[in-house]
């Protein structure tokens, strides 16, 4: 070994040698699951499936799962913490937290190589909603991570270093940003965070290694701009429309399409001030990786007025449809409805409801929701949705998409906010009744029939994973580590963390020939595998 | 509306120009200003509402508490709620607002109207006999006072800073009618046949916590329980004029705010 090292550091210049050590290339994360001891990008690949082909943990043997380290912050986030996915490679996790901590730990003891917390300003607004962050991208030896005052870094990823740093907006108006990035090819592409302040959003693409800016997709349109006629003719009112876009997307890498959730127009629930069905607002949206031009959208809740954003992990899938083999995105949606569109086309194929909500039952012919109860006929879900940002999972064998649900009721009562720079407007209030529920929800990918469910007592936002063995993974609002029978919905192991499992979802990864599965709850991140 | 409302901000500022340089101060010069707190609520839905709930009562579900009852807490004061929305909570979802130091008080005005039935309210009732009357009616399932008392009911220190005498006098007369967050009466009956009836204090997927009625923490798993049941009736028993006089109504809560 130390030969080795002599004969490098004599032969190739310092570069170079850095090279030999280099981490994961884009060929890697492109291989997605291929390399069990890796989890290289959000979801484990591009997909947005979350759906893990390791089977050493069966349904058979998962009851004997257990802790063998745990991992805290030692910060004090009340409410939400991490919701983070942690990346893995050559027995590291590198992983961020709240208020913009991140770390790289020992994924073999739980113990920190390094530790990163940003000096954020004093005057830091909250486009964020929470001071949240969802995880690193990764290429090479370099991390991404944005920021709650809206910067892109890169660090280093053996030492934590600040490699370059970009403003993506001013955080002073309301920007922030909270996603992981999505490295594809010779792009870090990212969104933005702030629909609730008066802000535009848009989706970016930067260069790696210089962090320049390739290109920039606006998710509202300006003056004259293509989805313009769907708004006031009036530029300020297009300025300040929302939009944020402050979830990962997925990408395919055939079509070379990247897929994104948008959220809500702004003010959140008064829409008089913007009478029209606010594109892009509120839709999925696929853009042209190379450029980033407009491909196509699908809007699921035109002219919204209930905050429900967009803001999901799209689910690509090539499956039998109707008979004819299609390349599908899926996704459940805040407004209630499960869809299944063409992902090279943007055709609707499917849209049914997963919860109970009475807002609609149906989606028209012309591809919009039949609107039942606009809030007049009783309550509809609250601002946080039928589900939320929390990853769902696909499992391919069984067809079945599996989504956290939340049944909850809600009297919206609009207003005409202020619009200031820097301050939130909202556009009125939501009283909200205090006994709402959740579940974990099988829907059928051809019907969107309810397979089976889990019910919680309370509105949930864990997010899922599913294996190839046959589990699936979940968390709940009391702080529950769940693992279920993926075919039957049968309950098989449970692990209370401590605290609320709060946007984030479990991974899962080979270790030493044992998988590792981890779940961030809280301030904590606990490590699971079944007895040596 | 809005030009209304602006409008009355400005005359607000101009009333207020010998007050600037407020920090620091520990009195609210806008207390009880009528037009201030308006201006207050108007802040208040447009900046607080989302995680406080329209009506400041909190959001149980992403932990955002009932303002009502922050000003019973020891410390709590026009300052500290100044401080808290000026700079938010370190560490936790609670932001910090860079708004106009009038606004923060217009703000903390509308909060305090709030609870101003409670505050505001007289007792003139005979504490010695509330005493009494405490101790042989409520300290079984209550606690008040240095006396101490039963853990199955709320602790009713500082209850007449929280809440208003009609309120409070709706809550003894008929206990049903709103049952408090936590004490949700509860009967599970286990597979042994063993049935324990007491109040919720938590409960997940998997798992109920009980105080039951004889005051013991129980813990039960779901899977091991034939049957749970939320019950509509409290366990508190209903207190009719014919069962304590609106004599010793006025006795019992004059008692009840001596405790502070």
């Amino acid at each position: 070994m130390r030969h080795v090292f002599f004969l490098f550091c004599c032969l190739l210049p310092p570069a170079s040698l850095f090279a030999q050590q280099d981490g994961p290339a884009y060929e890697d994360i492109l291989r997605g699951f291929d390399d069990p001891e890796r989890w290289l990008t959000y979801s484990g690949d591009y997909s947005g499936r979350r759906h893990s082909p390791l089977t050493q943990i069966t349904p058979e043997n998962v009851g004997e799962l257990r802790p063998i380290w745990t991992f805290q912050t030692g910060t004090t986030t009340r409410g939400r913490g991490f919701e983070a996915t942690p990346l893995v490679d050559d027995g590291v996790l590198y992983v961020t937290g709240s208020n913009n901590y991140a770390w790289a730990i020992d994924a073999r003891s739980g113990r920190a190589f390094w530790s990163y917390r940003r000096d954020l300003p004093d005057d830091l607004t909250y486009g964020a909603s929470a001071p949240v962050n969802r995880g690193f991208g990764m290429l090479g030896n370099q991390l991404f991570m944005v920021t709650l005052d809206a910067h892109l870094l890169s660090m280093d990823r053996r030492t934590g270093d600040i490699l370059w740093d970009v403003q993506l907006a001013d955080y002073r108006i309301g920007y922030a940003a909270t996603l992981a990035p999505l490295i594809i090819d010779d792009k870090v592409i990212v969104g933005i965070s702030g629909g609730e302040y008066p802000t535009r959003g848009f989706i970016d693409a930067y260069a790696p290694v210089t962090g320049e800016r390739l290109w920039r997709f606006n998710t509202i349109p300006g003056p004259g701009e293509p989805g313009s006629e769907t708004w006031p003719d009036d530029p300020e009112v297009l300025a300040r429309g929302g939009g944020g876009t402050w979830m990962n997307g997925s990408y395919d890498p055939e079509l070379n399409l990247i897929y994104w959730g948008v959220g809500n127009p702004n003010p959140d629930y008064f829409g008089d001030s913007r009478p029209g069905d606010n594109l892009y607002s509120n839709s999925i949206v696929a853009l042209d990786a190379e450029r980033g031009d407009l491909r196509w959208h699908y809007q699921f809740t035109p002219h919204d007025i209930n905050d429900w954003d967009s803001n999901h992990v799209p689910v690509l899938v090539d499956a039998e449809w109707r008979g004819e083999p299609r390349k599908l995105v899926m996704m459940a949606n805040r407004n209630g409805f499960f869809y299944v569109l063409d992902r090279t086309d943007g055709e609707l194929l499917l849209g049914e409801p997963f919860t109970g909500t009475t807002w609609a039952r149906e989606i028209g012919s012309d591809g919009r929701p039949v609107i039942l109860n606009d809030g007049s006929q009783g309550c509809l879900p609250d601002p946080w949705g039928s589900t939320n940002f929390m990853p769902p999972s696909y499992h391919p064998e069984l067809e079945l998409f599996y989504v956290t649900a939340r049944e909850t009721c809600a009297t919206y009562v609009p207003e005409e906010p202020a619009y200031t720079p820097g301050q939130a407007s909202f556009g009125g209030v939501v009283f909200i009744e205090p006994d709402g529920t959740g579940a974990l929800r099988a829907l059928d990918i051809h019907t969107g029939e309810l397979r089976w469910e889990f019910t919680y007592p309370s509105p949930t936002f864990g997010g899922v994973m599913t294996t190839a063995s046959g589990l699936v993974f979940a968390g709940d609002h009391e702080g529950n580590f769940i693992a279920f029978d993926a075919a039957t919905g049968e309950n098989l192991w449970h692990y209370q963390t401590g605290s609320r499992i709060w946007g984030a979802a479990a991974t899962t990864f080979m270790l030493d020939g044992r998988q590792h599965v981890l779940i961030p709850s809280g301030t904590t991140l606990t490590a699971f595998a079944l007895p040596e | 509306m809005r030009l209304r409302l602006l409008a009355g901000i400005g005359l607000l500022v101009l009333a207020l120009s010998g007050v600037r340089g407020t920090f620091g101060q520990d009195v609210n010069p806008l207390a009880g200003d009528v037009r201030a707190v308006r201006a207050g609520g108007a802040l208040f839905r447009a900046q607080c509402a989302t995680c406080h709930g329209a009506d400041g009562r909190g959001i149980e579900s992403i932990d955002a508490p009932d303002l009502r009852l922050m000003w019973a807490r020891d410390g709590v004061d026009d300052e500290y709620v100044f401080t808290t929305i000026r700079d938010g909570v370190p560490g936790s979802i609670m932001p910090p607002h860079g708004l106009p130091e009038t606004e923060l008080w217009m703000l903390v005005a509308f909060l305090a109207s709030q609870v101003e039935a409670a505050a505001n309210a007289e007792y003139d009732g005979d504490a010695v006999n509330g005493r009494e009357l405490f101790a042989a009616n409520c300290a079984e399932c209550h606690r008040a006072g240095a006396g101490g008392g039963g853990v199955l009911g709320p602790s009713l220190n500082g209850v007449t800073r929280r809440r208003a005498p009609e309120a409070l006098t709706q809550s003894i007369r008929e206990p049903s009618r709103q049952i408090a967050r936590g004490f949700g009466p509860v009967t599970v009956s286990g597979a042994d046949g063993e049935t324990v009836t007491g109040v919720l204090k938590n409960e997940d997927a998997f798992s109920l916590q009980l105080v039951t009625e004889e005051q013991e923490l129980r813990a039960f798993r779901r899977g091991g329980l034939r049957r749970m049941q939320r019950l509509e009736e409290s366990l508190m028993p209903a207190f009719p004029e014919t069962d304590l006089s609106a004599g010793e109504l006025a006795d019992l809560l004059a008692y009840l705010h001596e405790n502070q």
